[in-house]
């Protein structure tokens, strides 16, 4: 007899001083629930601390299904004031099992404070932070979105969700069964700390002026849509990402949404006569042609069975590089790239940044088309030359002519300048590496041709009153290359041509009106450019250099809305 | 040898009241005590957050207490051997109380095993264990040493009925208790030992027929056998089972204080102030606790034995090791289930549990050794 409360001692001694820990652990597991306090994710600001993203405080109204009395009563009440039909409200409160059911989440304080002040059993309001954006859609594709849990699912609020979010806290205190929490039993309390804070490289002022800029010339020349990115030459920040989207039925063309993708990034296209910059500067850097190398430049030339032609017919010409890109000939860059070979002409152009994603890494950006050599068709040194067969970013595009304004140096760009902790601590974020492309030479005398471009070329209207600018048009047929032809039309360029500031491109998908890179692009181009250095207070060009003498030309300026179509 | 006699003589004129043994009673009243104390512990905040009595069960169980110390006081006061000629009165008065409540009483979670006489409950299968253990020794001590095979199937068919009634309603732990009681009984009485396996292999081959033919419903059978592996059915029928493991498991050494036992206040145990009353011992008073509450259970397991040993005659004697074993075999199978070495079955801790029925009939068995110890002069 003794014997079996001896066994049950042991088992006692097994329970408790052998195995206590362990249960320990089990009964702390059941009784400790702990509550997640959620962190509130950091602002973004822009450049000059403007805000363009930051987190309130809202009411949600939730509903407790075991503690409501009448559904019928209570729906009819609080369902017209959150905008909720009665019947599908009546039902759902009906389930008394369920202890948690959003009703209306981050809703005005007023429409909260209407609703709790019915003091109706079952129903209560918890505090949600939500996201806004005080700007508006101002840079919405570059900015990107949050879901319902505040989670970063697009642009920069995804790809800096982790910085944003902040570390979540915890209240952890005992609960029975049930989940009440146990009065006068121990609580700990760990507090939520508030995510970092984002400081973009973009200005909000030029943002917005870039973005009403490219809308008007996207609803004008009625195209399928619209990007242009500025970047300061001198550091690689991008101080304007524009997305626009065109008219589609009869909403009209507008800056595009949050939701939409951030196509400078994203989207890749071929750049067409931009890409003879890569041509040109790879010849001259090989040091097989100088400035003065003149070329014969036939109306068109067969490669490969193809058959590449100039816009317009001319007679064989006596042109040199600088003839040759003021013209945009394709012809003339054929034959400078013969000259500098289709490995050559491979490596520059991977040098200058093509065929890799940039060091933004976007979600979502994508490292465009460049075959291997290996892979090259006999047409390729046809099409390649001229910015066919290959694919960029608008992104890419603009970073060759960053990398020839900063005097032969690439300067990857960046969105984000610095992080500031929950403490006011600044970091900042360090500049990607910086690496020569090409000679401060070639660079010199590339600076000189794209000039040339503007002052007497195909960029004429990319002019600026009292700067001189440099750049490159572009026009290249979209896929599949067939009547009706569909273009993508666009500008690169910098300024001022000498001392260069900002780099910018502004490319325009599919416009009807006009189609040339030199007639849609140019004036966006030039009038964001002005606004941009009139804002940074970019000294005027002085004597000769500047473009006055094309300040006829339309569709420029801001007060602008409509730039002429082209003849 | 004349000293003695006289001594004994001497003995026999004294009040029986002087030879009672305090040690008997010390135990139950302390044990009693701390359950009081558990009962409060395990209930008072699921009162509380319900706006009523905190100390509700704990009048309850002190009324029950009173009564029983009043039981056992009454029972003392009557010689055991009178109460062997009104046994047999007792034990048809139970049985008649074990029909009844079949027909006329409460069922409470699956069970029709009491009465409800205004505020309390009456559960006749409690008094059972008093009734048969008097009846069942009082029929051995009459064919004591001549225990044949006959006699012991009349002995097993006393007890067979007030036994298949509790079944009935059905109650398997008090059957269990009872099973016990009667074995010792027989064992003590001089049964054969070949008639004595032939009963263990009797009942043992009655409890497979019973698994295998359906007898037993199939919650009894999960809940006899999940005790092998709590772990694999924890939300259902192994779910007590495994609570109440945690429970004393967490308490650990000293336990984590009076009051302050996290399951206990978050009522993860079922029925905790009833039969899991050892869970709040173990996790509110830990090993300490529970080893203070064995060894009181110890002593009085010591002092019955004792008491049977030095029992004037064979019936004192038989009664006082029916008592042991009902005590023990309700301890073990109650701390044994909270502890997760015995099936779970709904058997309270003497003198702990919540309930009336429980602590009067315990208190009562207490009476009814006391009273064989004291009356072992005479």
């Amino acid at each position: 007899m003794m014997l079996a409360l001896a066994g049950l001692t042991a088992r006692l001694v097994d329970l408790q001083a052998v195995g206590g820990a362990k249960y320990d652990t089990l009964a702390r597991n059941q009784l400790i629930h702990p509550i997640t306090l959620s962190a509130t994710r950091g602002s973004i600001f822009d450049r000059n601390g403007h805000e363009l993203a930051l987190s309130v405080p809202r009411p949600t109204i939730f509903a407790d299904g075991g503690l409501i009395r009448d559904p019928a009563k209570t729906a009819a009440a609080i369902g017209p004031i959150l905008g909720l039909p009665v019947p599908q409200l009546t039902e759902d409160l009906n389930r008394p099992s369920v202890h948690f059911m959003y009703l209306a989440r981050r809703i005005s304080p007023s429409v909260a404070k209407r609703v709790t002040g019915l003091g109706l059993p079952g129903i209560a309001q918890i505090t949600e932070s939500q996201r806004v954006y005080p700007a508006g859609s101002l840079a919405a594709p570059v900015l990107g979105f949050v879901g319902s849990e505040n989670q970063g699912l697009g642009g920069l609020e995804q790809k800096y969700t982790d910085v944003l979010a902040g570390t979540p806290g915890s209240l952890e205190a005992e609960r029975d069964p049930t989940g009440r929490e146990i009065p006068a039993t121990e609580r700990r309390m760990v507090p939520a700390e508030r995510g970092d804070d984002l400081v973009l490289t973009l200005d909000q002022s030029l943002q917005y002026v870039a973005e009403q800029r490219l809308t008007d010339e996207v609803a004008a020349v009625g195209a399928k849509a619209g990007m242009a990115v500025i970047v300061d030459v001198h550091t690689g920040d991008v101080v304007a990402m524009v997305n626009v989207n065109g008219a589609v039925g009869n909403r009209p063309a507008m800056p595009a949404t949050s939701r939409n993708r951030n196509r400078p990034l994203t989207d890749i296209y071929e750049p067409g006569s931009t890409a003879k910059v890569i041509t040109a500067s790879s010849a001259l850097e090989s040091g097989k042609i100088s400035t003065d190398t003149h070329f014969s430049v036939p109306s068109e030339v067969k490669l490969g069975g193809q058959v590449f032609a100039d816009d317009e017919t001319h007679d064989v010409a006596n042109w040199t590089v600088l003839d040759i890109l003021t013209r945009s000939s394709n012809v003339g860059a054929i034959k400078i790239a013969a000259l500098v070979g289709r490995t050559n002409l491979d490596r520059a152009m991977r040098n200058f940044g093509f065929g890799a994603r940039t060091p933004i890494q976007f979600p979502g950006e994508a490292s465009g088309l460049l075959q291997a050599p290996s892979n090259y068709d006999p047409a390729i040194m046809g099409s390649m030359p001229i910015g066919y067969g290959i694919a960029t970013t608008a992104m890419q595009t603009l970073d060759v002519f960053t990398t020839v304004a900063s005097g032969g140096m690439n300067r990857p760009p960046r969105l984000v300048s610095a992080l500031i902790d929950a403490n006011g601590h600044r970091t900042s974020m360090p500049a990607p590496a910086s690496r020569r492309v090409i000679s401060r030479a070639t660079a010199a005398s590339m600076r000189k041709i794209l000039q040339s471009v503007v002052m007497s070329g195909t960029g004429k209207r990319a002019a600026i009153d009292g700067y001189s600018v440099a750049g490159k048009t572009g026009t290249s047929r979209k896929p599949p290359y067939e009547p009706p032809y569909h273009y993508m039309a666009s500008f690169a360029g910098f300024a001022p041509a000498e001392s260069p500031r900002f780099a910018a491109v502004v490319v325009l998908d599919d416009p009807q009106n006009a189609t040339h890179g030199g007639e849609v692009a140019a004036p966006v181009f030039s009038a964001i450019m002005q606004y941009a250095l009139h804002l940074y207070h970019v000294p005027a060009t002085e004597g000769d250099a500047a473009g006055a003498t094309q300040s006829t030309a339309a569709g420029r300026g801001l007060t602008s809305n409509v730039s002429a179509p082209a003849p | 040898m004349a000293i003695i006699a006289s001594d004994r003589r001497s003995r026999i004129q004294e009040s029986p009241l002087r030879h009672v043994d305090p040690l008997l009673f010390g135990p139950p009243l302390i044990l009693g005590a701390l359950g009081l104390l558990m009962v409060y512990a395990s209930t008072h905040r699921i009162l509380e957050s319900e706006h009523l009595d905190p100390m509700f069960f704990v009048k309850r169980q002190i009324i029950a207490i009173v009564i029983g110390l009043a039981a056992m006081v009454g029972l003392m006061m009557i010689d055991y051997r009178r109460l062997r000629e009104l046994s047999l009165l007792g034990y048809f008065a139970t049985v008649l109380m074990l029909v009844a409540v079949l027909k006329l009483g409460v069922d409470v979670k699956g069970a029709q095993a009491r009465f409800d006489i205004g505020p309390f409950q009456v559960q006749p299968g409690e008094f059972a264990k008093v009734f048969l253990t008097l009846v069942l020794a009082a029929y051995c001590t009459r064919h004591r040493e001549e225990m044949s095979g006959r006699r012991l199937v009349t002995a097993l068919a006393i007890c067979a009925v007030p036994m298949g009634l509790i079944m009935l309603q059905p109650d398997l732990g008090t059957d269990l208790v009872l099973m016990a009681m009667v074995f010792t009984i027989l064992t003590m009485a001089g049964a054969r030992a070949r008639h004595l396996v032939v009963l263990v292999l009797v009942g043992f081959t009655f409890a497979v027929v019973a698994v295998q033919a359906g007898v037993l419903d199939q919650y009894q059978i999960d809940r006899l056998t999940s005790f092998a592996n709590t772990g694999a059915d924890a939300e259902r029928s192994g779910y007590n089972a495994k609570q109440s493991e945690i429970a004393i498991g967490a308490g650990g050494l000293t336990g984590k204080g009076l009051f302050a036992g996290s399951q206990t206040n978050g009522q993860h145990v079922p029925e905790q102030h009833t039969d899991f009353i050892f869970t709040v011992v173990g996790e509110e008073l830990g090993f300490v606790g529970g080893a203070v509450v064995l060894g009181l259970f110890a002593i009085i397991v010591w002092r019955t034995s004792r008491a049977a040993r030095l029992a004037q005659d064979p019936f004192g004697a038989l009664c006082c090791m029916g008592v042991l074993a009902m005590f023990v075999a309700q301890v073990f199978e109650n701390v044994g289930m909270a502890t997760g070495i015995m099936p779970v079955t709904g058997i309270p801790l003497p003198f702990m549990s919540y309930g009336g029925s429980s602590i009067i009939v315990s208190f009562a068995c207490i009476g009814l050794v006391a009273n064989v110890h004291m009356r072992r002069f005479s």
